[in-house]
């Protein structure tokens, strides 16, 4: 039943993108009208139940927690989680919440080294350090030459990194922050999957950008190839949204531990993805050829319909 | 002047301004090309078809030469221009005419083979470019054997296609501001909503034409 998957895919499409502008009864109306001609369209054919999309190919696998060494646990390492506002000023357009990731690099009997990578920013901190058994308390300083400097304030504890950070700069939107990170270890995986359970079809919750004035709104499209280990070809892509496009380029990204500046992929990586780990802020050198290539295919037609997609022409 | 001319003289007015607009930005799609290259504008999703010699050769005739065509149909169907100044009628329709049969129809014809869409707007497009090309010759030898209604009605009929480069662009403006498809999908219904419209109204005028 092709005709029938066809009509409710671009019904589909069409409600999800509507959902995101909520203009225009004329619009809704003219939706009413094609979808009870589709509908009058369709009645003599038998319905058979929709196979769903093909996404064998998509493994999800989630990252190894290092959680479980009952003897002396190595406090040195990434911690990861949520780095959550918690003093903000609502009307300087916050990041409520990125995901941050902090790096304990080297400890002394009472200094610590690390650095931490958050929203495309890494940035090194060093600090006192109080060792009672297996747990460390510590206080760290950024050195205070980028605008996003603070003091981090934490606990290391049973493979948990427990604390607040404190902006230098009371003018920030966001100048107090919170966080509970669990130890990970960060590996490069090619068949790491953008996650089923997420309601791909609907505008993501929290990806709201208000200097584009949109929202981050892709299709289930997205789960449809892994750019990391799937050759794609001009065919696969060419009928797919840009935005569903950015999502599976920025997943190759995403895999190597890229730290996203750009607020929209942040948000949904951040928000959705649960092995996604921040590690980096540059993975060019990481890439493989395999995803160089994907990338350029991605890129052509992301730009392409960038330009193209909605102006008088082709 | 009576009310019923005045009305419909601002109708044409409205008509050859869109007429004006709509090739104004065909010239600035043409334009894209030059300094000529393969890797610009919509041969940007091209590369696979770009290095055959025969796409590349039909693509860059196709583009430069069709722009000629919009600028020699639309003094052909005034009625005053061909009776008072017949040798513009005369040389601008050899021109529509050597640019379609020579150049545009045929080259459409070749990369319309490889169009985007699949097998259904590859068949919209060079069926579009048979029947172009089949209408303007049929309008030439009608003319040829002084058949001057038969002639009239071809060409009427060949320019319906012609128009096909300003409908089909503007109807995909449209469905997207309305519908947002997905880009292929557009394509394909483009690729038969740009033309078949227009020869359905050519038909129509035709028949019009007949009944006075």
């Amino acid at each position: 039943m092709a005709c029938f998957e066809a009509i409710k895919d671009f019904l589909n499409n069409f409600i999800a993108n509507y959902s995101k502008t909520n203009t225009i009864i004329m619009k809704k109306i003219l939706f009413l009208a094609v979808a009870f001609v589709v509908v009058i369209g369709c009645n003599n054919t038998t319905e058979t139940p929709n196979t769903e999309e093909d996404t064998t190919t998509l493994i999800p696998q989630s990252m190894e927690v290092e959680t479980d060494e009952p003897t002396e646990i190595n406090p040195l390492g990434s911690y990861v989680g949520m780095f959550l506002a918690e003093e903000y000023k609502a009307n300087k357009k916050p990041s409520y919440a990125n995901k941050i990731n902090i790096t304990i690099d080297s400890m002394t009997t009472d200094k610590v080294y690390g650095h931490s990578i958050v929203a495309g920013n890494m940035r090194p901190f060093e600090g006192t350090l109080a060792a009672e058994g297996d747990t460390y308390t510590i206080a760290a300083k950024e050195p205070g030459d980028d605008r996003y400097d603070g003091t981090f304030d934490f606990k290391i504890e049973n493979g948990k990194i427990v604390g607040t950070w404190i902006a230098y700069d009371k003018n920030l939107a966001v100048t107090k922050r919170s966080y509970n990170l669990d130890k990970r270890k960060f590996q490069y995986n090619p068949n790491l999957a953008l996650p089923e359970d997420v309601a791909w079809g609907e505008e993501l919750y929290g990806t709201y950008d208000e200097k584009l004035d949109r929202g981050e709104f892709v299709t289930y499209d997205v789960l449809k190839f892994n750019a990391s280990t799937t050759e794609l070809k001009k065919e696969d892509i060419e009928n797919m949204y840009q935005a569903d496009l950015e999502v599976i380029r920025n997943s190759i990204y995403a895999r190597h531990g890229y730290s996203f500046k750009n607020r929209r992929m942040r948000y949904l990586f951040d928000t959705y993805v649960e092995w996604y780990v921040p590690l980096k802020t540059n993975i060019l050198a990481d890439l493989t050829d395999l995803e160089k290539k994907n990338i350029e295919l991605l890129k052509r037609y992301e730009d392409h319909a960038e330009k193209y997609y909605d102006t008088f022409g082709r | 002047m009576p009310k019923k001319h005045l009305a419909s003289y601002w109708l044409w007015a409205a008509v050859l301004l869109c007429y004006a607009y709509l090739s104004y930005l065909m010239a600035l799609i043409t334009l894209q090309y030059l300094p000529i290259s393969t890797d610009i504008a919509f041969l940007r999703i091209k590369q696979d078809y770009i290095g055959m010699t025969h796409y590349r050769v039909a693509f860059f005739i196709h583009v430069f030469t069709s722009i000629f065509v919009l600028l020699a149909g639309f003094t052909q169907f005034s009625t005053y221009l061909r009776c008072q100044y017949y040798r513009i009628h005369q040389w601008s329709g050899w021109l529509y005419t050597v640019v379609v049969l020579l150049f545009a129809a045929p080259s459409g014809f070749i990369i319309g083979i490889y169009a985007n869409g699949g097998i259904p707007s590859q068949i919209a497009f060079c069926l579009l470019a048979v029947l172009w090309f089949a209408f303007t010759a049929i309008a030439i030898s009608s003319l040829l054997k002084k058949n001057i209604i038969r002639h009239q009605n071809f060409m009427i009929r060949s320019f319906a296609l012609a128009l096909s480069a300003l409908t089909l662009r503007a109807w995909k403006y449209v469905l997207v501001a309305i519908f947002h498809p997905k880009p292929m999908d557009v394509y394909m219904v483009i690729a038969w909503l740009g033309w078949v419209l227009n020869l359905l109204i050519a038909e129509i005028i035709i028949f019009k034409k007949r009944n006075n």
